[in-house]
Order: structure tokens, then sequence, then C-alpha cells
């Protein structure tokens, strides 16, 4: 049990410039399962690395319950980790991967042959233990990594996209899986991952990275209801929000044919920017048809059941934009159709330039 | 064809898979007589004359003799002691080229300045002829009034000494050593880079020493490696001659059994029979040789689990 946390930790790799992590600020608490997310080259393994020990910390520090271990090797963070390929022992057999770590510590044959077979059981390993790796397929490899990892009773749990070598399928449910046994084990964990819904559906807390430096960390809900800035507008949320540039017509902004309502805040930030140009941020289920919206033409639906996605051509600013709209599933709309299409909840507006957020953010 | 009307269809299926296996096989005959008539035709006429008494420096016509020849090797001293010699040179320069190789590879799967430079220079015995490795060994480094080794051994205050005369078998072995480290050291190297980093990593926080990693992890990944190493070096050192011919001529305790047959047939006694017979047996020394290295390997290797 434990709580972890990065003080303006840094990763510069010898012969760049470039931070691959740039003063990472993160506080995460006891028994906390937190999501890094990001792109590739976001940085989020490298800060992963750096808590396992595994990549060195060029500035600031990073604490485990409390304690410096900045400079500690692996071996005396007691920490576990379950890497991408699971990077098991191909020699040792399933009971020995998972006692490798329990036979280190000097701890007797028969309490780890007992806490494995413990493992084993909440993992439903207990028919493969004689197995080796090679014999065993993608998901019981997965769950053997998880089971080298549960043994040690560690301080925090480290996963480096756990689920990425596993079919769509199974990674959904071992994905529940995994939430499942982190709230009844209760170990800090920390789970890397470059898939956004991964991240929303598993974090009590999501922290977003790109280019080495942390956009937002918050709830999943936060995270989807108040992007802190547009990276995050646009990386959170399938398919992606709406991010339109406008050019500020006064205090205005207008998309298509109207003027975007804003609330107070936004308003009095808009009116306090010197920024020319701004975007405007719609999930696609607050645009809807409206009598007195913008005509616009279909050109795809996506069916999906339960939700029908429009994308349709919008003229902005002498040019076409593509918006995606959300509607029920029911909907007859095929291509070619016109549609008149107007904003149907809360917008958010970004500066272009640097990316911000406009107004506080709702809670 | 009301004949083949008869046949089920199954049959004819059959029928007709094996004209097209035919079809096939026919164009690869020659290819296949040819490998046999160049490997196999050498190795059944040894194995023939070794049943024969021939005497190649006597008009005494050649005469069948069965398993003569064999019993006899086992009789004769100085066979028995070429057979001792061969053992001791293959497996000693075996285990103590791939301990060193796998020491040297160790220190090469790191990443330095020069790394491929380096790697070059070590190689570089292993491409050097084999005469001219045992030339440049007894003239250069174990000579006693110009060798290197006695001319280091000197500042350090030690007497000179005679080190082919006094240690024929040894030298040799070192001289293997010398060349064939490089080979093994190229074979663990390829183990060693093949072996994933993650596992490494994943060592490391499971909490292992660098021991313990080597030990537990390393090794037995390196394992089908060692085993290649061994057996390809038993099958090359166990027909070693020119380091014996250049350094000691075949001097006291340092004849194995390919230069034995050597003396017994070309060399002088012309006893062409008993020489097929001895090389028919190093053919199966070396077999056996390679076996035990491996299943001595393989026990060391396979030892602890859990």
């Amino acid at each position: 049990m434990a709580e972890v946390k990065y003080e303006a930790a840094s990763r510069i790799y010898p012969g760049t410039e470039i931070a691959a992590v740039n003063e990472l600020n993160l506080d995460i608490a006891d028994g906390e399962l937190l999501v890094l997310v990001g792109p590739s080259g976001s940085g989020k393994s490298t800060a992963l690395r750096m808590l396992a020990g595994l990549e060195f910390v060029d500035k600031g520090s990073i604490y485990i319950n409390g304690k410096d271990v900045t400079l500690s090797p692996p071996q005396d963070r007691d920490i576990a980790m379950v890497f991408q390929n699971y990077a098991l022992y191909p020699q040792m057999s399933v009971a020995s991967n998972m006692a490798f770590a329990l036979k280190q510590q000097g701890i007797p044959k028969a309490e780890r042959m007992e806490r494995v077979k413990e493992a084993a059981k909440i993992l439903d390993l207990e028919p493969y233990l004689d197995r080796k790796p090679k014999n065993l397929s993608g998901g019981q490899r997965q769950r053997v990594a998880m089971g080298r990892a549960i043994v040690r009773e560690p301080q925090v749990f480290l996963m480096d996209e756990p689920l990425s070598n596993l079919d769509a399928k199974l990674r959904v449910q071992t994905r529940t899986e995994l939430v499942d046994l982190q709230a009844r084990l209760g170990v800090t964990t920390v789970y890397v991952t470059h898939d956004q819904v991964e991240a929303m559906t598993m974090g009590h807390r999501v922290a977003v990275l790109d280019h080495g430096v942390l956009q937002q960390v918050d709830t999943p809900r936060r995270l989807y209801s108040a992007p802190a800035n547009l990276f995050v507008a646009g990386f959170i949320g399938s398919p992606a929000m709406n991010l339109i540039e406008v050019d500020r017509t006064g205090d205005e902004l207008h998309f298509g044919s109207a003027a975007v309502p804003l609330p107070d805040d936004v308003r009095a930030d808009l009116r306090a920017s010197s920024s020319k140009r701004f975007v405007i941020g719609i999930r696609p289920e607050h645009l809807g048809q409206d009598q007195n919206g913008t005509a616009c033409g279909v050109t795809v639906v996506e069916e999906l059941g339960s939700d029908a996605f429009i994308h349709a051509s919008m003229p902005h600013e002498g040019d076409e934009v593509t918006v995606v709209v959300r509607l029920d599933g029911e909907t007859e709309i095929v291509r070619g159709d016109q549609l008149s299409i107007g904003i149907d909840g809360p917008v958010h507006i970004f500066d272009a330039e640097s990316g911000a957020r406009l107004g506080t953010p709702v809670t | 064809m009301a004949s083949t009307s008869t046949l089920s269809r199954d049959e004819q299926v059959k029928a007709l898979q094996k004209k097209e296996a035919r079809r096939r096989r026919i164009p690869l005959l020659p290819a296949l007589l040819f490998t046999i008539v160049v490997t196999q035709t050498p190795f059944a006429f040894s194995l023939y004359f070794g049943f024969l008494k021939w005497r190649g420096n006597t008009p005494a016509p050649r005469e069948w003799i069965g398993f003569k020849n064999y019993t006899d090797a086992f009789q004769n001293m100085f066979f028995r002691e070429a057979a001792w010699v061969s053992i001791l040179m293959t497996v000693s320069a075996v285990l103590l080229s791939v301990i060193l190789g796998t020491l040297i590879a160790l220190l090469l799967d790191r990443k330095f300045f020069g790394q491929g430079f380096v790697r070059t220079l070590i190689i570089t015995p292993f491409l050097v002829m084999p005469v001219v490795a045992g030339l440049v060994w007894k003239n250069q480094m174990f000579s006693a009034t110009f060798g290197v080794i006695n001319w280091v051994i000197n500042i350090f205050g030690f007497e000179s000494r005679e080190w082919v005369s006094e240690f024929p078998l040894w030298t040799i072995v070192v001289v293997l050593v010398w060349q064939w480290t490089p080979f093994m050291m190229l074979i663990m190297l390829a183990g060693l880079q093949g072996q994933s980093s993650s596992v490494l990593e994943a060592a490391k926080v499971d909490g292992a020493s660098a021991s313990a990693t080597f030990f537990q992890i390393t090794l037995p990944h390196l394992r089908p490696y060692l085993e290649l190493g061994v057996l390809l070096g038993s099958i090359y050192l166990i027909q070693v001659y020119d380091h014996i011919f250049t350094i000691t001529g075949g001097g006291p305790g340092s004849t194995n059994i390919p230069f034995f047959v050597n003396q017994r047939s070309f060399g002088a006694a012309f006893a062409y029979g008993s020489a097929s017979a001895y090389s028919i047996l190093v053919v199966i020394a070396a077999i056996l040789i390679a076996n035990f290295g491996l299943r001595v390997l393989s026990g060391l290797l396979e030892g602890e689990e859990a």
C-alpha cells in the first residue's frame, strides 16, 4: 500500500535535446488506479519506467510511500511490473515464473509454492502451473504476467500496455477483470496505454501526456466534460470532438450561420484575450438537427446500432469542414441528404494558438 | 477406360498422388546420387579398408581379416595413448574455449565506443590458418630463447622454460583455445543478442541480482547455443592435425588419433588397413564425445526449477 509522487521528474535521453518526460508532477493516492495515456512518443512508457527504476531520472524526484527512490535500483523499490510482451522467463514453468521474485527474496520453497498457488487460483492458472510459457495462449501468458506481479504483494503495480497484445474481444474482457482485481487487492497501480477507451474505462484518474508534458490529470468524466486544452479535447472521446477553427467577430464566435452561445466566464476570457483565432469544440452528441441551424450535406453515415454517426460537410468561413453528429440508431438519414445542424449542448472554446481552454472548467 | 472406373474414388486419388509424387522426385534424383557419391563413398571405402590387412609397402595381397584391425587397435598401446590424448585435447580445448567465449561475449554484449572494431579484433584468431597459428605460437610465443612468454615471465623474475617440450599437449591446447574462442564467442554473442531485453528488465524488477540473473535466466537461455558450440567444437577439434604437426610434430604425449592414423598410413608405416579402422574409430569417438558433452551440459542446465 503506497502513494506515489512524481516531483518535477524529467528524463532526457542522452544525445537528445528535448525531454522525453518533462517535469512531470503527479500525485497518486494509495490504492488508486492511475492511467497514463497519450499517443506514441508522448513519454507515457518512459514515465512508467522511471518509476520502475529502469530509466534514469535526470531531474526531479520520485517518491514511493514518502521515500525518495529517485536513485534506487528497481530491486529496492518493491514494485512489480507487467510488460507489454509479458517478458516471461521462457525456460521456466509458470510456477517458477511466478515464484522467481519470491525466490530472490530468499522465501522458503514451501511458502513460495503456497503463494503461487493462491495467485494461480485468483487468475485461473492452476491447471497450467507446470507448463512453459511457449505452451500457453496469449491470454494465459498475460495472466501469468499478472500472476508474477500479484504473488509479490508489492507496494505498486506498474503495467505497460499489458492488454495490447490480446485480440479485441479478450482485451475488453480482461480489462474488466483487471479493474476488478485491482479493486479487490487495493494495490496502487500505474497503468500505461495508448488507447483512450482503455484509459477512460479503467482509470480512477487519467493522466494525459503529449510530447513528454502532462496535459491534464483528472477523472475520466471530467476529462471528457472539461478538457483542459485542445490536445485533451481531441484525444479523449470517440469519435473525436468536432474542433473547428474560427475568427472572432468582436466578442462573438460563429458556428456555421449562428453565433455560438457562450457562458459568461468564457465570454469574459474571450473579451480579455488578444488572440484572433479560436477553436470551437463540440462533442458529436452535442450537435443535432435544428430548424435554425446550418444546412449541411451528409457524406458518410456510420451505423452502430444504438447510435448513428453522421459525417456532414458544413460551409464554414468560405470553405467546407466536416462535422460528426451523433443521432440515435433509428435514423433514416443516408448519404446525400441535406441536414440542418445546430448546437444542442455545451461548447468548449480554446485559444487556437496556445490551445488553452477559455473559461473556468465546469464541475 | 473400364478398368479405372472399377477403382473407388479414394483409390484414384491415391494413385494420382503417387504419380505426382514420383513426377516431382525424379528431377531430384541426380542431385541425390551426386550427394551420396561425394559424401558417402569415402566413408564406405574406409569402412571396407578397415576390415583388410593391407600394407602399402609390401607386395602382399590385401586380405580380409574382419574386426582384427579394431581388436588390435585397443591392444595397441600407442593407439590407446593417442585416444586418450584425443579425448583430453578435445574436451579441454572445447570447454575452455566455450567458457572464455561466453565471458568475452558477455563483455561484448554491452554498448561501448568501438564495439564493432573490438569484435573484429577478437575474431581474427579464428581467421588465421591452423598451420600459421601453430608456427606463430611455436616460434614467437613458446620458443625457449626468443619467445614472448619467456620474456614476460623473465621480467617478473621467473626462469625461462621449454614450453613445447615440457608441456607438448597443453601448448597445443592453448593454441586451439586461442583459435576457437572467437568462434564460441560469436555463437554466444548471437545467443545473448537474441535475449529479449524486457526479460532482463523483468528480472531486475523482480529483484534478481546480476549473478542470479545470469545463472537463472541468461545461462538457460544460452543452452542451445552452448550445445551448438560444444557440438561443432568437438567435431572439429577431434580432427586436429595441423597444430600438432607444426608445434610438436607428434612429440611425446601430443599424438592424437588423426595424427596417429597418418603416421600409420602415409607417414611411414603404410598400414592402410589399420589406419582406416582407426579413422572409423575417430568418427565413433567424435559422436560419443559430442553426445557426452551435450548430456553433461543439459544436466548442468536442467537442474534448478521453481
